[in-house]
């Protein structure tokens, strides 16, 4: 195949660029939550 | 009161004020120099070559100093305090917003007068030749530069580092205005002056979408 | 969500069956051969991205409109997810210009808009991060916001008018007319694929958006009164 090195490198930066902004909002997510359950457990100990 | 009269007595305090002191006038008309003649040290000014840059450094030149002098004409406003007074009065928020554009516009237009004989004797193209056409491209580009720059000036004066995010919004949002004013500009200077009306329409539809989304949101932009 | 990991699944099952046959069943192209399947992600990229910074649009004027806080979440999750689809579809661009054409870049109406709406939205996004009160915040983004939208077509004309005076090699009129119909079909899964995925990870974003939202609330909550933190907490969702 012609140009197959083009052809790969794009659908790998289609597939990179989506992957890893779905990965820092995942991170985001769980370290908010972590955030969010850590100021909730003083009242669960009271 | 009717927007216009409103726009109208506002315009004329912005023009009153600029011309006690001239500084923002003669800042913008300095600084566009420089931009002129700093660009054409970088290309040689008697080649063919810089004949076809010529247009678009002028335009380049003008949108600069544009987008460098709206943020003083507002930030004044700002640092005075006066912008609060100005809400208080019972005067639509497109008024105020219209009399700031109005008088940007003729500070740049200004600016531009001083600046297209500088610019026709270092490029060594003949302007008068195609006065008329060419006023209207001036005028029409220029009306777009400040009514969308005076919006976005607005906005970037409530956000941090202001004098760098003014143009940051500006130039982009300014993309077709400046390729239609460069190709207008450059097929009026060439040898053979022609004018497309596709590029006109072009500016003054930039100008009519831009000048209506700006009377449509002016509450939203001028709120407390 | 419980519907995150079969619809993760979906969105990997689509976008493995997209790109098997963007680069298997897609009948060869005449002149560009295999290079040209590119096609088939830069303009799902392309899609996607429309798709996001038109949610974006509505979203700026629901928020303007209405003043709900959803709405501004969505704002910045449409743009977000808008500008890492441009930027997947800048790079599938270039990737198929240096092969095809030789060169890497060209100023065709496509890739300029595409180009400048990365460069307004990026905007957009570091004017949000530069307002600190989240209503002021909300508004005078969702003015630029929709500034932006409204400049997007005119980039368009305003490249294809410059176009008819300095012609160049078109990337994609080639392939936009008459199309065969497998390859209509590649290109129908191809958009659907992204499409998927975009809305996907825009929904992740959305609920980063509304937990930041709790949390703000929270901190608040705590800072005047137990009683009311207890409240507040009562109404947060569970999950």
């Amino acid at each position: 195949m012609k140009n197959f090195q083009f052809l790969f490198a794009a659908w790998m930066a289609v597939w990179a660029v989506f992957f890893i902004y779905q990965v820092s909002v995942s991170t985001r997510i769980s370290r908010l939550r972590d955030e969010i359950d850590r100021l909730k457990q003083p009242l669960r100990e009271n | 009161m009717s927007t216009a009269r409103a726009a109208a007595i506002l315009l004329e305090k912005e023009l009153r004020l600029e011309f006690r002191t001239r500084e923002l006038l003669n800042a913008t008309i300095v600084f566009a120099l420089v931009v002129v003649v700093l660009f054409s040290f970088s290309f040689d000014p008697t080649s063919a070559e810089s004949r076809r840059i010529g247009p678009g450094l002028l335009w380049i030149a003008f949108l600069f100093s544009g987008s460098l002098m709206l943020h003083p004409s507002f930030g004044r406003e700002q640092a005075n305090q006066t912008l609060d007074a100005l809400r208080m009065a019972p005067i639509s928020p497109f008024a105020l917003l219209l009399g700031k554009m109005l008088a940007n516009f003729l500070f740049l237009s200004a600016a531009e007068i001083v600046l297209i004989p500088v610019f026709a004797v270092l490029y060594n193209v003949s302007v008068l030749a195609v006065a008329g056409r060419f006023a209207v491209v001036l005028i029409l580009g220029t009306l777009g530069l400040c009514a969308t720059g005076t919006v976005l000036s607005v906005i970037a004066a409530h956000a941090r580092m202001r004098e760098l995010l003014l143009p940051l919004l500006l130039l982009p949002i300014l993309t077709p205005l400046l390729i239609a004013a460069v190709e207008a500009t450059a097929s009026l200077l060439a040898p053979q002056p022609g004018l497309e009306r596709g590029w006109l329409a072009l500016l003054a539809g930039f100008d009519i979408v831009f000048l209506t989304a700006s009377w449509l949101l002016s509450d939203f932009l001028l709120e407390e | 969500m419980k519907a995150r990991i079969p619809l993760t699944v979906l969105a990997a099952g689509l976008m493995s069956v997209a790109g098997y046959a963007a680069l298997f069943i897609a009948p060869d192209e005449r002149t560009m051969h295999e290079i040209q399947r590119i096609f088939y992600f830069h303009l799902g990229c392309w899609s996607a991205m429309f798709t996001a910074l038109t949610i974006t649009f509505v979203a700026n004027i629901g928020w303007l409109l209405t003043r709900r806080p959803q709405w501004d979440w969505l704002s910045v999750s449409g743009a977000e997810v808008g500008v890492a689809s441009c930027t997947a579809g800048l790079i599938t661009g270039v990737l198929w210009g240096k092969p095809a054409w030789g060169i890497w870049w060209t100023w065709d109406a496509r890739l300029t808009t595409c180009f400048v709406l990365w460069l307004l939205y990026v905007s957009y996004l570091i004017l949000r991060g530069l307002i600190e009160d989240p209503g002021r915040r909300a508004t005078l983004s969702a003015v630029f916001g929709i500034f932006a939208f409204l400049d997007a077509p005119l980039v368009y004309v305003s490249n294809r008018l410059w176009r008819t005076q300095h012609p160049a090699p078109v990337l994609l009129g080639g392939a936009n007319s008459g199309l065969d119909p497998t390859m209509g079909r590649v290109l129908m899964i191809s958009v659907s694929a992204m499409l998927t995925m975009m809305l996907i990870v825009l929904a992740d974003r959305y609920r980063l958006e509304r937990l930041r939202h709790e949390l703000d609330e929270l901190r608040v909550a705590g800072e005047t009164r137990p009683g009311e933190l207890v409240s507040a907490l009562a109404k947060a969702p569970r999950n």
